[in-house]
């Protein structure tokens, strides 16, 4: 698989457990915190866009002001208008190996279910790769960039919350 | 234009302002117009020609649930197909879009060039009688292409285009902000949980209500205005006014305008019966948008940057159009949320009703205001026309 010291590879995987968990509590501020503090974007695009080159992306917060205006929108702009739905994120890390000075590159399958409240079923948001940029420092990792690359060209619901 | 299958029959109030919940929930209806409106004398843009900018460049898409391949040719024309294989119907291509020197059916072997024709078959001279390659190309829809938005209508009943645009050829110019010479940015696309006609009934009312972003910015519109005609096309027109000491936004590149001139900064247009283009600060969208179910309408939003842009203003216009409109899109995300809601709504009887800037409650409207919804009122009228409806009397 990769070269990579065990204890990085457990921050790594403790990085997208908070991730992850963050999200599925609609904890915005802990989906923030997963981010580095001053130089960190977040990507949501398709794989149909990356293969074709084309740069528009359906979330392209690529610097930390994005981030924490993301957390307005869901927060204050949107509040009230939207239906709550439930997510629930599963994820397989595929590779996790070195890349530029102290920064791993971590590539991670992920699947998005999601439950709307006032519906008896559960249904699959989305699935796909996440690509991460990830900074390890005294033992705890955080994401200088994240893309989250769906599978599917077209999301079957509005999204609200980052994937 | 004749009278209407659907049974039990629709009432069409008589009075103007009221539309009748059950269209949007009926498949007798939604079965009627794919028939009379999608695969009717109508026309649909499914495409820029600035998507498919290279010899052999492809897109396919639907109109309905009709495939087609739309190509640009040897001779840098624009070919619109119909996306199945003129010997046993199969679909000829599946990928979304592409660059290819000639399409090719699996399933016999049947191979046409970017002109439709067919150029390769595994025939022999003994194999069948009176078949030449000439009587098989790939049959094609009309096509009309007016800056770069190329049009298609199944109906040879179809009118010219100019005919159908009605004189708003000028104002589909203003919405690619100024020519046809777009460059392409990318694609959102979304599904929506909701009859088509919701989608397009979106009205200029909801704006400020719906989307706190406005008023969380202290954004206050320019001045502009609405125009509707009985083609069932509308649009508007407006100044573009920048918030004034907004403190929402860490990140302030997100509001911001590049493009100059502030007069029509803004600017929509909605072609009946289901195409709508927005510029808005230095997002250029163009909305192609199909019904594939009495419950499912698929929005592919086109967003467009400017040929002669400069490298910076194209990441400009890519950072703004990826959050500012769309599924995800600060002052549009909500949208989505209301028509899945006005689809489960409209499963009760009775009316949806217009009020703002209503004059007269049976009577067409002749002025809007710039966040009248009664100028939506005309489109309803041609709709009703068109699905051949007869109104009550009063």
């Amino acid at each position: 698989m990769s070269a990579v010291d065990e204890s990085i590879l457990r921050a790594v995987d403790e990085l997208q457990v908070r991730y992850i968990d963050a999200l599925d509590r609609r904890d915005m501020d802990g989906w923030l915190a997963a981010f580095d503090d001053t130089d960190a974007s977040y990507i949501l695009q398709t794989a149909e866009s990356e293969e074709a080159r084309l740069p528009l992306a359906l979330i392209l917060d690529d610097n930390r002001a994005r981030l924490e205006d993301r957390v307005s929108f869901i927060t204050r702009v949107w509040a009230g208008t939207y239906q709550e739905y439930r997510t629930r994120h599963f994820i397989q890390r595929l590779d996790c190996r070195p890349a530029e000075a102290g920064l791993y590159a971590v590539r991670t399958n992920f699947m998005v279910a999601f439950t709307r409240l006032d519906l008896t079923r559960t249904e699959l948001l989305a699935t796909g790769v996440y690509h991460d940029l990830v900074a390890v420092e005294g033992g705890t990792a955080r994401f200088r960039a994240k893309k989250a690359l769906t599978d599917a060209s077209a999301l079957p619901h509005y999204v609200v919350y980052p994937l | 234009m004749g009278q209407s299958p659907i049974s039990p029959a629709i009432a069409w109030p008589a009075k103007s302002t009221q539309v009748p919940k059950e269209i949007f929930v009926r498949q007798d209806v939604y079965a009627e117009e794919i028939k009379r409106i999608f695969h009717g004398p109508e026309w649909s843009p499914v495409a820029h020609a600035s998507e498919i900018p290279n010899v052999g460049d492809f897109k396919t898409c639907y109109l309905g649930e009709t495939p087609l391949l739309v190509a640009r040719d040897e001779d840098g024309g624009i070919q619109v197909f119909y996306n199945t294989c003129s010997h046993r119907g199969t679909q000829v291509e599946t990928a979304v879009s592409g660059n290819r020197r000639n399409f090719e059916c699996p399933y016999h072997r049947w191979v046409f060039d970017l002109k439709g024709n067919l150029t390769a078959c595994p025939l022999r001279p003994d194999d069948a009688v009176n078949f030449t390659k000439e009587k098989y190309p790939l049959e094609k829809p009309r096509v009309a292409i007016v800056h770069g938005l190329i049009f298609v209508t199944m109906s040879p009943e179809a009118p010219s285009i100019e005919t159908f645009l009605d004189g708003y050829e000028d104002k589909l110019l203003n919405v690619m902000g100024g020519d046809g010479r777009l460059k392409l940015l990318g694609y959102h696309k979304l599904q929506l949980n909701a009859n088509w006609k919701t989608y397009h009934d979106n009205d200029a009312w909801h704006a400020p209500l719906l989307h706190l972003a406005f008023r969380m910015l202290n954004w206050q519109g320019g001045k502009g205005r609405q125009f509707a005609n009985d083609r069932g096309h509308r649009g508007f027109e407006s100044a573009l006014a920048l918030p004034k000491g907004q403190t929402l936004l860490k990140d302030a590149s997100l509001i911001e305008y590049r493009g100059g001139n502030l007069e029509r900064g803004s600017c929509s247009l909605h072609l009946f019966p289901l195409f709508s283009a927005v510029k808005h600060l230095d997002t250029i969208g163009l909305r192609f948008v199909n019904p594939s179910a009495l419950d499912r309408t698929d929005i592919h939003y086109a967003y467009f940057g400017r040929e002669d842009d400069s490298e910076e203003m194209l990441r400009h216009r890519v950072r703004q159009s990826s959050n500012f409109l769309g599924p995800c899109g600060l002052v549009s995300m909500e949208d989505a949320a209301v028509f899945q809601r006005l689809h489960v709504g409209s499963h009760t009887p009775g009316m949806q009703v217009f009020q703002k800037g209503v004059r007269d409650e049976y009577a067409m409207p002749v002025e809007f205001s710039q966040n009248d919804e009664s100028v939506n009122i005309l489109s309803w009228e041609y709709y009703r026309k068109v699905m051949g409806f007869a109104k009550e009397a009063a």
